[in-house]
């Protein structure tokens, strides 16, 4: 008698709402002692008071699955159908969180596609903790908007099948819904400006070396590139300077690095001038083809580092000239190895094609389907 | 050589007899029944869990994986341990509940 739906409820999906639910869950609900005593004769507005009482969301757990009294809860509004204003009030109300799942859940279970969506949605936005009651008894951790995520995606949750709904984007081509606008859209604008105008500020102090240094074309013709270095260039010199901080900081005060970033930053700018006198050096030869330009390049090199060594200045010229050395090494030495690649490649291709780990290609045709099945599920294959 | 084969040739050794198919020891097939028409024959190793041929019953019949309970009578198997440790040998019929 308590069991039956309200004889004034619509059918929901073509059957009794309550159906919605699978057949023995709904049998282990019905037995549960927290719906024999507190879900006697609910109505909507004492719904809501259990509702608040509510601590933590799950399904069955246990040995014999036994239900939560959020399942409970769900059965109980499945049974009296509440209105949709109800239930939306439910969904909108932001005090209690677990009366804002409820709500949801149910939507998701009764609701309209379009419905589904356009309430659903706006709840990706609330962060606040949810606990969970898994399988085993135990409890877990999750969040309002994972949940949403779940409801929307998934297609099962809470054990419970939850009813198929047409995917976004189909509503969308159809007209019902616009195109989702997310509310992080407009902080990723913000950062994405914030980026740029910072490169562009720090272009002004680097421009020259880079330009120099790696002699390119000028600076109008490749913007992007230049940004992009000069973003690599930076995060390179805050991670040495951060570990050299770092090391410091922990054996000394960080008066004494204070100071010596200043003298570092000094230095700096002397090296950069030096830096810049050199690079013109090496333009003009540039302007010379062939390979003398090298061995000119690497013995000025080595004539620099002897000369950084004798003023023990070695930081970040060695490293940068030895960055561009090795960008030209590359280059030369990755043709050749590609060719000899070549003939090689395909032998190994046929063979590894031949003898599959998963026995996929076992001649009997059952075991063949059945290694398939088992890699599917992330099982080893049949031992024979 | 692999375990199993030894074995073989031992037995035709010692007794003359003839290896009959799937006797090497390490895939059975098994056969679940929940007596209301689901009648699974379910190929895998021996050293599978019963919680992997839960999984395989349930690509083979569209219920969910956890919802499988496999009985013998009024043992419930339990997931985490093996078919071999079950002694559960090639042919073997199973019941299939649900939980």
């Amino acid at each position: 008698m308590a069991n039956r739906t309200d004889p004034a409820a619509k059918s929901i999906r073509g059957t009794n709402p309550q159906n919605l639910v699978e057949k023995i869950l709904r049998s282990k609900i019905y037995q549960n002692t927290y719906w024999k005593e507190q879900c006697f004769g609910l109505t909507a507005e004492t719904l809501v008071d259990k509702a608040m009482e509510l601590d933590h969301l799950g399904g069955t757990y246990g040995g014999n699955c036994k239900p939560t009294p959020f399942m409970c809860l769900v059965m109980k509004m499945l049974q009296i159908q509440p209105e949709k204003d109800i239930v939306v009030e439910f969904i909108k109300n932001d005090d209690y969180k677990y009366v804002r799942i409820l709500g949801a859940f149910y939507l998701r279970l009764t609701g309209t596609d379009v419905d589904v969506y356009r309430y659903l949605e706006p709840l990706y936005n609330d962060y606040r903790k949810l606990r969970q009651k898994l399988a085993d008894g135990k409890f877990a951790l999750t969040h309002v908007d994972e949940v949403i995520d779940e409801l929307l995606t998934k297609d099962y949750s809470c054990d419970i099948a939850l009813p198929r709904i047409k995917k976004r984007r189909t509503l969308e081509s159809i007209g019902s819904l616009e195109p989702r606008k997310s509310v992080l859209e407009d902080d990723f604008e913000e950062e994405e400006e914030k980026e740029e105008n910072e490169q562009i500020d720090g272009l002004d102090n680097g421009v020259d070396e880079r330009d120099y240094y790696h002699g390119r074309s000028p600076i109008r013709e490749r913007d992007r590139d230049r940004r992009r270095e000069s973003h690599r260039y930076r995060d390179r010199d805050y991670d040495r300077d951060y570990d050299r901080d770092y090391d410091r900081e922990r054996g000394r005060g960080r008066e004494r690095d204070r100071d010596r970033e200043r003298d570092r930053d000094r230095e700096r700018e002397r090296d950069r001038d030096r830096d810049r006198d050199r690079d013109r050096y090496r333009i003009r030869e540039e302007k010379d083809y062939g390979r003398e330009r090298e061995r000119e390049k690497e013995r000025e090199g080595r004539e620099r580092e002897r000369r950084d060594r004798d003023r023990g200045r070695r930081r970040s010229h060695s490293r940068s000239r030895s960055r561009s050395r090795d960008r030209k090494r590359h280059g030369r030495s990755s043709s050749p190895k590609r060719r000899a690649d070549g003939p090689d490649e395909p032998k190994k291709k046929k063979e590894k094609k031949e003898k599959k780990d998963d026995g996929t290609d076992h001649p009997d045709p059952e075991i063949a389907e059945a290694n398939k099945l088992r890699a599917a599920l992330g099982l080893k294959p049949l031992k024979l | 050589m692999r375990p199993s084969e030894t074995e073989k040739i031992k037995k035709i050794g010692e007794f003359g007899i003839r290896d009959t198919g799937l006797v090497d020891r390490e895939m059975l097939e098994v056969v679940l029944n929940d007596r209301l028409g689901k009648k699974v024959r379910v190929k895998c190793n021996e050293d599978d869990t019963i919680g992997d041929l839960k999984k395989l019953v349930a690509a083979q019949t569209g219920t969910r994986a956890e919802k499988i309970r496999i009985q013998k009578w009024y043992t419930v198997y339990k997931d985490h341990i093996t078919l071999k440790d079950y002694e559960i040998h090639d042919g073997m019929g199973l019941e299939l509940y649900y939980s």
